[in-house]
């Protein structure tokens, strides 16, 4: 997967990690407007903040002046939050009307972006109404008297569909309309919600189904599971006399009664890991473990002591 | 564009001199298919079967019918893996690790779905494997195990001598295999003496200076194993497809170059190495060396740089020529980040921020040189527009802080 960013991009990102001036890099102190979407463990976060003109009598006619963001991500995602800062300044939006802006004009600044990516102006979308929000919460601005849907503000409850992301069913289906999503493929794109471990696919209320809801379900014929050859039964194992609980307990006596003791006298130090059958597997410690003869001590010793105490046919493996 | 400073050599490696020689007649001269009977034909077959000795010797003396040449090590792999399958029908367990290549972890993801059962035997933080799970996942009717020598991604080494040794005397028919991609040419491989228990050992050309389209899978004698890919006699039937004879010509021609300079090569390269990474730890903070206290591989670092994200690292990278890789979500095609630094509970701080350098004989010191000059400031410009960073204390941010130890997802 080669690059295939635009010019563009390339140079919004350089310019950026550069730090050339004209760039908007930076986080606005007691900023007029606050915004974050995603997390580090998502792989791409933003900080969002903006500063307005305080217009003296009537907050929704404020005017952003400022707009700074602080964000860890890929080159793509950088690139969209200088396009984003930058689609604002220009436009002297007073944030109600910066709300019109998409990640559809973040792709347009930035002259397009590959598929994979444009969950990255998704990003600065969201994280730029988080911001409007917060401005009209600190300047008493009630944006649902203006008509605007601030219900999805809030972190939307709701059934959890992608857990790897984190995403609910009503933030997934919203997006699926708003962006007008048409595939499974689309959604991990714009919003990543299934980019991950992908069990949200095709289960019950999964993504598929989500589509399907929004805009329409499609038939799906399912196949039925395929039928798998029965797997023999192992081959039978030699009786052993006593439980294995039993058999357990006795190896581990002898161990610590018997091949303990004779160990110690070279500084050496043995450990039970596992029992399988009549198969015993130790570790060997201490002084042994670094010894080129501990495959003999386990054999002579540890294996020997077992046999003549318990039965002829245990083996022990080293570890 | 400066010159291009090549240090992807886990991914591919260019084709050595000395090996182009040694194939092109065969495209252009000897064209003939050596399973035809006319003279010309003569030399084509002549040369697999030279090869064929070459590479078996080459291994530790292994005999040369043990040796199939395939067309990748993906298909080394998808072979050992369904042919023994195919030929075992009886046994429905495999045991592998969390930290395969893909070209086993998604295979045996995907024998999960179709109701066999795979045990992924998890590593610890350096990415070694856990013996005692090993242990643990072996089981008297266990059809395969498969491990893999070194990782691709980390470099870090598996004591496959051990491990086959513990299998074998658990139960000797459980088949053992091991991915040795990374390490042919690179690490001492004796089929007859420290390997005797390893029964399939997969590897590619083009990771030792071979052109990409040519691979090789060891299957001892014995070893129950049905073709993969059907429809000719070649390859003893056990593999069909006309033979791709330069190639062939090419892969054998590769592995004995790396032999012959092998100890001195590899003391450069790790020398190297070592020089990179004690400069980054030193010149970066917060910059972690995934799989350090393991064994590894000599030519390959991987480094984590906490709150910072990989992809924006590597295209810093390729502007000044330099060709790395990252485990990083925003490469890997997925939007996850690589299953190995998963497996190995990197923090999530860091698991994105990771970057892969490897190397090869090819490498000079004033490629790493140059490395070592632009990355700290590559690293630094990303870490300006994070906001988990403090600049002006160059270190994260108070509340970033409990980051550093976080490996799963808040979820």
């Amino acid at each position: 997967m080669t690059w295939n960013y635009s010019k563009k991009t390339t140079e919004l990102f350089m310019a950026a990690v550069s730090g050339q001036p004209g760039t908007h890099l930076g986080e606005i102190e007691d900023a007029d407007g606050f915004g974050e979407h995603g997390s580090i463990a998502c792989g791409d976060a933003l900080r969002f903040t903006f500063r307005v003109d305080r217009h003296a009598e009537d907050p929704k006619l404020d005017r952003i002046t400022e707009a700074r963001y602080l964000t860890f991500g890929c080159t793509s995602a950088i690139a969209a939050s200088e396009a984003l800062c930058a689609i604002i300044e220009e436009g002297d939006f007073t944030p109600i009307d910066a709300l019109q802006i998409t990640n559809q004009d973040i792709v347009d600044y930035l002259d397009g972006l590959p598929q994979a990516k444009i969950h990255c102006s998704v990003m600065g979308a969201e994280a730029l109404e988080a911001a409007v929000f917060n401005w009209a919460q600190k300047r008493g601005v009630d944006l649902v008297e203006l008509g605007i849907d601030i219900s999805h503000d809030e972190q939307e409850e709701g059934r959890l569909v992608c857990t790897c992301f984190g995403l609910t069913e009503p933030y997934i289906k919203r997006k699926i309309e708003e962006l007008e999503l048409e595939s499974i493929a689309d959604i991990s794109n714009a919003i990543k919600a299934g980019g991950a471990c992908m069990s949200c696919h095709h289960t019950p209320g999964g993504l598929q189904d989500l589509l399907d809801q929004v805009n329409g379900s499609k038939p799906t014929t399912m196949k039925g599971l395929p039928i798998l050859p029965m797997a023999r039964a192992p081959k039978a194992q030699p009786p052993i006399e006593m439980s294995p609980f039993k058999f357990a307990k006795k190896v581990e006596e002898i161990i610590e009664g018997y091949i303990r003791p004779q160990l110690a006298r070279d500084a050496g130090d043995i450990e039970l890991i596992d029992i399988k059958d009549m198969k015993v597997y130790c570790t060997m410690k201490g002084a042994c473990a670094n010894c080129m003869g501990s495959q003999n001590t386990i054999k002579m010793l540890v294996e020997q002591a077992l046999k003549d105490q318990i039965d002829q046919r245990i083996q022990v493996i080293e570890v | 564009m400066t010159d291009t400073i090549y240090l992807d050599n886990n991914a591919t490696t260019c084709v050595a001199p000395e090996v182009f020689e040694a194939l092109t007649p065969f495209l252009i001269d000897e064209y003939y298919n050596p399973s035809s009977l006319y003279d010309p034909a003569h030399g084509p077959a002549e040369a697999i079967t030279a090869s064929r000795k070459q590479v078996a010797r080459l291994l530790g003396k292994a005999r040369p019918d043990e040796i199939l040449f395939t067309s990748c090590a993906t298909e080394s792999n998808n072979t050992a893996v369904f042919g023994t399958i195919a030929a075992n029908p009886d046994r429905r367990h495999i045991v592998t690790t969390g930290v395969e290549h893909p070209a086993i972890f998604s295979v045996g993801e995907d024998l999960q779905r179709r109701g066999f059962e795979v045990s992924f035997v998890p590593v610890d933080t350096d990415g070694q494997i856990d013996r005692v799970e090993f242990v643990r996942a072996l089981r008297s009717d266990t059809l395969l195990v498969s491990i893999m020598h070194a990782n691709n991604e980390t470099g870090v080494i598996y004591p496959v001598e051990e491990l086959s040794r513990i299998t074998k005397e658990t139960e000797p028919s459980i088949i053992f295999h091991t991915d040795a991609t990374q390490t042919v040419g690179k690490l001492p491989i004796d089929l007859r003496g420290s390997f005797k228990n390893v029964d399939l050992l997969s590897f590619s050309g083009h990771k030792l200076h071979a052109p990409k389209g040519i691979g090789a899978l060891f299957i001892r004698r014995g070893t129950r194993c049905r073709p993969f890919l059907l429809g000719g006699h070649q390859e003893g039937g056990r593999r069909a497809g006309t033979e791709n004879v330069a190639f062939i010509v090419g892969l054998a021609k590769a592995l004995e170059l790396a032999m012959e300079n092998h100890d001195e090569d590899e003391a450069r390269i790790q020398a190297m190495r070592d020089r990179l990474e004690s400069e980054l730890v030193e010149r970066i903070p917060y910059l972690e060396v995934n799989g350090k206290n393991a064994p590894r591989l000599s030519n390959t670092l991987n480094v984590a740089c906490h709150f910072i994200e990989g992809e924006g690292i590597l295209f810093q990278l390729s502007a000044e020529g330099i060709c790395a890789s990252s485990g990083s979500a925003c490469t890997s095609g997925s939007l996850e980040p690589s299953h190995v630094l998963r497996a190995m509970h990197i923090p999530f701080s860091a698991i994105h921020g990771s970057v892969r350098f490897s190397l090869s004989r090819y490498t000079t010191d004033e490629e790493i040189d140059k490395v070592i000059e632009v990355f700290p400031g590559i690293v630094n410009n990303l870490r300006r527009l994070s906001p988990y960073w403090d600049v002006k204390k160059n270190e994260p941010r108070p509340e970033a802080m409990e980051m550093l130890t976080q490996t799963e997802r808040p979820q």
